[in-house]
């Protein structure tokens, strides 16, 4: 028995310990499901102040257990080496836009990403589009034309900076390994608790913002896909009551003669129909449409994991493309509509220049709002050094097709028989419910939107829940109240307050304050401070910058 | 006795070619001596294939090379089916390691010839099942004729029953199949009583089991939780752990307030395995360990005969010195309390 124990005595003293790291990878060719490296990464030491902290105790555990088992064992044994079941599953990283799409992305370290800047770009504008989109026409119309027009371009070079001040405010910090960092934890580290806080707030308002506009608008399609299928399958045409052209191309005004939003298509009716009738006791848009949402979307906000929503990504970018399609095919019918008044507004058309154009840039704030996520879309670009690039290439895109969709929109409005004013907030809304195209477009959007929603529903959940409680789903309890709390909001607004572009506007220059322009222009200035380049010229244009984002939140209450 | 197999003796941190002692030598424990090996109280561990307990054994018992060569020798010894071992535990105990793989026939004439000799004296009794194993019927024959044997040669045994590879079982159907499990193994024990555990290598469970299983083979457990606290209440410490020498498992632990990690035990004890494995590549061994930064100390020592102490102190404004000499002088005491018959007595509030 000596032999066979100096045999081993032997073969355990070669030294394993060169490579002390994911032991557990197997390059054996008989196993060819390769195996998952499981990894802490260094920073996982742990500050006494640190509330949140990156890696789970019971990750941090397996990965103590899995470096002992594979010190006990020569590398060949491989009766100790962690299956894969027992391996957590790598961190969900989700990307998204609050009125954009969000979706979960393979997220690579620096400099390992494999997309091609076309993929980047595309995705960078795939993420941002989303339904700010039907209110861009509206926030034109607000500002004036020509003004609306300057205003896009100039919001969009604005936010563009921003962004490209957060792309760049992590190569600032020099000391610590920031590789696994988003924009939430360079504010916590500039500006300890109250910035995560904070950070922690905005992203919020965004994400609860983005869900009351998305109910709104799902209660209105869900109402309009009813309507049309009913009036189609009873044969019933229900023009005429509304203000109207009177072409093939029928473009309503539904806000017609009142300021308010029309209640209801109880304009139409049949006296002697009770079916039609009944059907419109039922199928209310803000009445009783808004509830039936309830029984379809609140179950599935409850869903721990919505990673099979996410999925349904492409929707969002097939409902944009239609969009842009719909919209042109419009224009072609309905031609050119513009009429050049300065300051005056006339029966028909609306100034040039407007008092209220605060309202379209808390509109386009959240149109071009992705600097929550920005950082971890460049980091899977495959040439770095084209961030810079790639990220105004994708912001030219999203003004341009912002510019493209608001000015034929309005331009296309058919001003002699409509006031340009009659253009909705949802620009959808000026197309009567029996129009075969924008039927079209409304049950993408409304698909494309239910997909969308539980996701955005998790977002907040992890966000609000993992910060307070440290657990991201504490019990179904918690969960429940928070899930019945949005969906309260919405279904509220919905009944009473549907006007989307008001709380677009109202929680993107909230939200927008903090991360496109204070936190942004601060965290610079701080920095430049600390290195000692700060200097007048720019202190003065980031202190106008932050005075701008200021600015445009208390506009929205006064204009 | 002897017994069929080769008889390893495993010394704890001490390396270099290993020996087979003479028999019925003691192992070094508290300085009294035994007269011989049948004295002493043992914990079998049995289980039915090789492959569960040799991860079980070299896991949780041991560090040292001595690991590598139960593992290895478990696969190399073909003829043998019957393997066992000893590791010297808490000082009186001494765990016998019974792999019963594979043969009927032999196993069924092992039973025989040797039951008594295996199943006199024993303190304790833990047997292993595995969760995964098809041949349910079987397994459970052998269990109950563990229990015949343990019935009739040493009635107050504790059993203790571990349903191993837990996480190869879907996680939803866990607490279902465990509980199965125990309500079979309870019925099929009695009249002896039985605690069964869950466990797999990969979590935690299984070393709260043998945290478990420790805790109730320490006689006076209570009172050494109380000095304990004692203890680190004037020493004015953090925390203050109590590990079994070889197997660094927690026998006691007192902690003043709420600790955020509820894994840090077994993580503790992985690492300080894992030093004292490169240690014993230096062919050196581990006696102490300080660590210190600008918010804490923590030290790890020899304390007892079977014990190691870990001291966490948060104040780092006391010196490492003051604490050495704290550990120092209540080792004495608690020499003491180790001992059976032991006087009783408190630590003095001086």
């Amino acid at each position: 028995m000596a032999n066979v124990h100096d045999r081993h005595h032997l073969i355990s003293e070669i030294d394993d310990e060169v490579n002390p790291g994911p032991m557990n990878i197997q390059f054996d060719s008989s196993d060819l499901r390769s195996k998952r490296p499981f990894y802490i990464e260094p920073t996982n030491i742990v500050n006494v102040n640190d509330v949140i902290q990156r890696v789970s105790d019971h990750a941090s555990a397996l990965d103590k257990r899995i470096h002992y088992y594979s010190r006990l064992s020569t590398p060949a044994d491989k009766a100790l080496i962690a299956p894969d079941h027992v391996v957590p599953a790598p961190e969900e990283c989700y990307v998204y836009s609050p009125l954009g799409s969000a979706y979960k992305l393979q997220s690579y370290t620096e400099g390992h990403g494999k997309n091609t800047s076309l993929v980047t770009i595309f995705m960078i504008w795939n993420t941002m589009m989303g339904t700010s989109i039907l209110s861009i026409p509206w926030g034109i119309k607000q500002a004036g034309f020509t003004t609306g027009m300057c205003v896009i371009v100039l919001m969009g070079l604005l936010t563009l900076y921003c962004c490209y001040r957060v792309v760049k405010s992590r190569s600032m910090i020099p000391s610590l390994d920031t590789s696994t960092w988003e924009y939430p934890d360079v504010c916590r580290y500039y500006f300890g608790s109250f910035g995560q806080w904070s950070s922690l707030l905005c992203s919020l308002v965004s994400l609860i913002g983005a869900m009351i506009v998305y109910w709104v608008l799902m209660s209105n399609f869900l109402f309009n896909t009813g309507k049309f299928i009913f009036n189609f399958i009873h044969h019933i045409n229900d023009s005429d009551t509304v203000l109207r052209t009177n072409n093939s191309s029928p473009v309503i005004c539904p806000s017609a003669g009142s300021g308010d939003y029309p209640d209801n298509d109880s304009m139409i009716f049949y006296a002697n129909d009770t079916g039609v009738q009944q059907f419109e006791k039922w199928w209310n848009r803000s009445k009783t449409v808004p509830f039936y949402l309830i029984g379809l979307l609140l179950p599935l906000l409850n869903f721990k994991s919505p990673s099979f929503f996410s999925k349904f990504n492409i929707l969002g970018t097939v409902s944009v493309l239609y969009l842009i399609f719909l919209v042109t095919l419009k224009t072609i019918r309905l031609g050119f509509h513009l009429e050049f008044h300065w300051f005056v507004s006339t029966e028909f058309f609306v100034p040039e220049i407007r008092l209220q154009f605060p309202q379209l840039t808390g509109v386009l704030t959240l149109a071009f709002f992705i600097h929550n996520c920005i950082i971890t879309l460049l980091k899977n670009n495959k040439n770095q050094e084209n961030n810079v690039r790639d990220l105004c290439i994708a912001y030219m895109l999203v003004t341009l097709t912002y510019l493209y969709i608001g000015i034929l929109v309005f331009a296309s409005f058919p001003s002699p028989p409509l006031s340009k004013d009659c253009i909705e907030q949802n620009f959808l809304d000026n197309f009567p419910s029996n129009d075969i195209l924008s039927f079209i477009a409304r049950i993408f959007l409304l698909f494309q939107m239910m997909t969308v929603y539980p996701l955005l529903g998790y977002l907040a959940r992890v966000q609000l829940l993992g910060h307070v409680f440290g657990d991201i789903y504490p019990s179904i309890f918690h969960v429940l109240v928070l899930n019945i709390i949005i969906v309260g909001a919405g279904v509220i607004m919905a009944c009473f307050y549907p006007n989307i572009g008001g709380i677009i506007r109202y929680s993107g220059a909230a939200c927008g304050l903090a991360f496109v322009f204070i936190y942004p222009s601060l965290i610079y200035i701080i920095s430049l401070r600390r290195e000692e380049r700060l200097t007048w010229p720019r202190l003065i244009f980031h202190i106008c910058i932050i005075i701008l984002g200021l600015a445009n939140l208390i506009f929205q209450f006064f204009m | 006795m002897e017994e069929c197999g080769s008889e390893k003796k495993m010394e704890k941190e001490n390396l270099g070619p290993r020996m087979d002692p003479p028999l019925g030598e003691p192992q070094g424990s508290l300085g009294w001596v035994l007269p011989n090996t049948a004295m002493k109280k043992k914990v079998l561990l049995m289980g039915k294939s090789g492959s569960v307990l040799d991860r079980l054994h070299s896991l949780q018992i041991n560090s040292s090379l001595s690991t590598y060569s139960l593992v290895d020798s478990v696969g190399s010894t073909k003829t043998f089916d019957v393997e066992h071992s000893h590791v010297q535990f808490l000082g009186n105990l001494v765990l016998n390691l019974w792999d019963c793989g594979g043969q009927d026939s032999f196993m069924e004439n092992y039973f025989t010839s040797q039951r008594d000799n295996i199943f006199q004296n024993v303190e304790v009794l833990i047997y292993v099942f595995d969760v995964e194993s098809r041949e349910l019927e079987k397994d459970m024959h052998y269990y109950q004729s563990c229990l015949e044997a343990i019935l009739q040669n040493s009635p107050d045994a504790r059993i203790f029953c571990l349903v191993h590879k837990m996480d190869l079982v879907q996680e939803d159907q866990r607490d279902l199949i465990f509980r199965e499990r125990e309500e079979d193994l309870r019925r099929l024990s009695r009249p002896l009583e039985c605690s069964c555990f869950r466990t797999s290598i990969w979590d935690e469970t299984l070393y709260k089991a043998w945290s478990s299983i420790v805790y109730h083979l320490i006689p006076n457990v209570q009172q050494l939780e109380m000095n304990l606290r004692n203890f680190a209440e004037i020493i004015e410490a953090d925390e203050v752990l109590l590990f079994e020498r070889a197997t660094f498992l927690v026998i006691s632990h007192y902690q003043c307030k709420e600790q955020r990690d509820a894994h840090r035990f077994e993580k503790i004890s992985n690492i300080i395995k894992q030093f004292k494995l490169s240690c014993s590549k230096l062919a050196a061994s581990f006696q102490s360990m300080e660590v210190r930064n600008s918010n804490f100390a923590a030290f790890i020592d020899i304390f007892t005969s079977n014990t190691y102490v870990m001291v966490v102190m948060s104040d780092p404004s006391i010196p490492s010195a003051a604490t050495l000499i704290n550990i120092r002088n209540a080792r004495k005491h608690f020499e003491k309390l180790e001992r059976v018959d032991g006087p009783k007595q408190c630590l003095l509030m001086c």
